[in-house]
């Protein structure tokens, strides 16, 4: 057994398990990309925590994870539902759907940036047209936000269709058969079998998803860089920018370390939930 | 097939059509998710477009872009340097990964279970904490700004979930089949290799797709490791190309259309293979 398992830990043990305890002697240092530099304490930590910059994209970061996690659910639902009655060419659709997920990142933020970037883009183009005026998504930093978020939602309602149709097909149609004869309404239906039956899916998904919006990095870099003026930076943004742009090695990892501690936190909390919801 | 059932089948299938209220939906919800596609589908149509269109200013469709990148530019190199990076880390994660799900799928002991709680933790934290300390590490190996580098660094990245699926699956073949091989004396690794193995490949192509779309559309490791342009991925290519030609759409979008055929094709020939459940099954079932 031990033999099998072997060449994971090896893995483990370089590209995840060093680095963070590195990452933890960085933190605490002065250094640069290639020297360590002077043991400062906690000052790092404390520059960071004390900066406006930090809270800013801690607040964003939270919007962001929330408008992911739920908007892309609401939607991965509400498709997932219509593909689960008789639809023709369910299996193209579902296929096509998918692709938002499917595409690389770098590919449909460059679409994404020709569609809204400019004035003579085609979406304020169309805005203009209808009378809406001079709609700037991308410079204006409300709207960068609201764009980025959008941007989120559209990149991850596949995943979320995707499980939740999972979910679906293990509901018993049998169940529902006996409640429309009974005679619950779909509403009722929905609120009291569908939702109930397909909770602990649903809060595995939101799990993921929250994971995955907290760190994600090339979904908001390459659309706006985590402008205008910090507007859309997340966490994991400000770190990079932090170390690879302002070269602040100490403070860019102090950052990233507040967000590993937190989210290792979390993460054992919600992997320990899990587990408890599979004994009962 | 009996009498009865062929006379059911040929019999009612026209009234029902008439009567059946869900199939008179259908057409509306057909319409109502076709209409969903096509505005979820303009950026991805737009890219289409913009790659198959002239820039003589005509609007005519030609494939000048598509000659213009593959001939003039490095993305023929950056899409093999892509292939290689993606397929070795395809190749290399179920390697490291079947046997490690096996183990995590048959083992009931307390280190297990701890390693697949660890495996969650570290699957959860941010990528941009270790990259940092890796990229100083590596530089000093030699492995910055290398494809055999940065292929280590994605197979690290995607080891956890691709464990959690592989042992996910492996939860699904009854021990009983390794139980009467030991019986005929085979070892453990002789039976996970002839039977497990052999009983898991939907599990392994599912665990493949998932290593392929994230080794081939990773961005931010690529992006801090490879320094010279003969180790671009497309990615990182693409972007450099993005800003030096930043009028040029028509190239751009050539350049991202080569781009997403390698993963539309996986998907297109690939899907039923492929369960994202998989990855939630996996997690709630372990």
């Amino acid at each position: 057994m031990a033999v099998l398992i072997a060449p994971s830990v090896i893995l483990l043990l370089l590209t995840n398990a060093y680095p963070i305890v590195y990452a933890a002697f960085q933190s605490v240092h002065d250094g640069s990309l290639i020297n360590a530099g002077d043991f400062v304490g906690l000052d790092n930590f404390a520059r960071v925590l004390s900066g406006e910059a930090f809270w800013k994209a801690a607040g964003f970061t939270l919007v962001f994870t929330i408008t992911g996690v739920f908007g892309s659910w609401l939607a991965g639902l509400g498709i997932a539902l219509v593909l689960q009655q008789k639809v023709p060419a369910r299996g193209l659709i579902k296929t096509l759907l998918l692709l938002p997920w499917v595409v690389p990142v770098v590919v449909s933020s460059t679409s994404w940036n020709w569609l809204l970037s400019t004035d003579s883009s085609p979406i304020p183009t169309l805005f203009r047209s209808l009378g809406l005026g001079e709609v700037r998504f991308l410079s204006d930093p409300f709207l960068a936000q609201v764009t980025v978020c959008l941007f989120i939602v559209w990149l991850n309602f596949p995943f979320m269709m995707l499980m939740m149709s999972a979910a679906l097909t293990s509901v018993d149609e049998s169940v529902y058969e006996a409640a429309k004869i009974d005679g619950a309404s779909p509403r009722q239906q929905f609120m009291y079998m569908t939702l109930p039956i397909i909770a602990k899916p649903t809060y595995i998904s939101w799990v993921l998803m929250t994971i995955f919006c907290v760190n994600e990095f090339p979904a908001i870099y390459l659309l706006t860089h985590g402008g205008p003026v910090g507007s859309t930076s997340t966490l994991v943004v400000l770190a990079y920018r932090t170390v690879f742009q302002n070269f602040q090695t100490g403070p860019g990892v102090a950052i990233a370390f507040i967000m590993t501690i937190a989210l290792a936190t979390v993460a054992t909390f919600l992997f320990r939930q899990i587990r408890k919801s599979r004994v009962e | 097939m009996t009498t009865t059932q062929l006379n059911r089948k040929l019999g009612s299938a026209p009234i029902r059509r008439n009567l059946d209220p869900a199939d008179r939906g259908k057409w509306k919800r057909f319409w109502l998710l076709i209409a969903i596609a096509a505005v979820a589908l303009v950026p991805i149509a737009g890219t289409f477009v913009l790659s198959l269109r002239g820039n003589n200013g005509t609007g005519d469709f030609t494939l000048e872009n598509f000659v213009h990148v593959i001939v003039d530019t490095q993305v023929v190199a950056w899409l093999l340097n892509s292939l290689q990076v993606t397929l070795a880390t395809v190749v290399v994660s179920v390697l490291v990964a079947a046997p490690a799900g096996y183990v995590l799928s048959r083992g009931r002991s307390r280190l297990v279970e701890g390693y697949s709680l660890l495996l969650f933790v570290i699957q959860s934290l941010p990528v941009i904490t270790s990259v940092i300390p890796l990229f100083i590490l590596f530089s000093g190996m030699g492995l910055a700004d290398n494809l055999i580098g940065i292929t280590v660094l994605y197979v690290g990245s995607s080891m956890s979930v691709a464990t959690w699926m592989m042992a996910s699956y492996m939860d699904g073949i009854p021990g009983s089949l390794e139980e009467a091989s030991w019986i005929d004396g085979a070892s453990v690794f002789g039976s996970f290799w002839h039977i497990v193995l052999r009983n898991s490949l939907p599990g392994i192509l599912s665990t493949a797709i998932f290593t392929f779309l994230m080794a081939w559309n990773d961005y931010l490791v690529a992006s801090i490791f490879l320094r010279s342009s003969g180790t671009f991925t497309l990615p990182i290519g693409v972007q450099t190309f993005f800003q030096q030609h930043s009028t040029d759409w028509g190239s751009v979008m050539a350049v991202a259309v080569i781009m997403m055929l390698p993963p539309a094709l996986v998907f297109a020939t690939m899907n039923k293979y492929f369960s994202v459940g998989g990855v939630a099954g996996s997690l709630a079932g372990r």
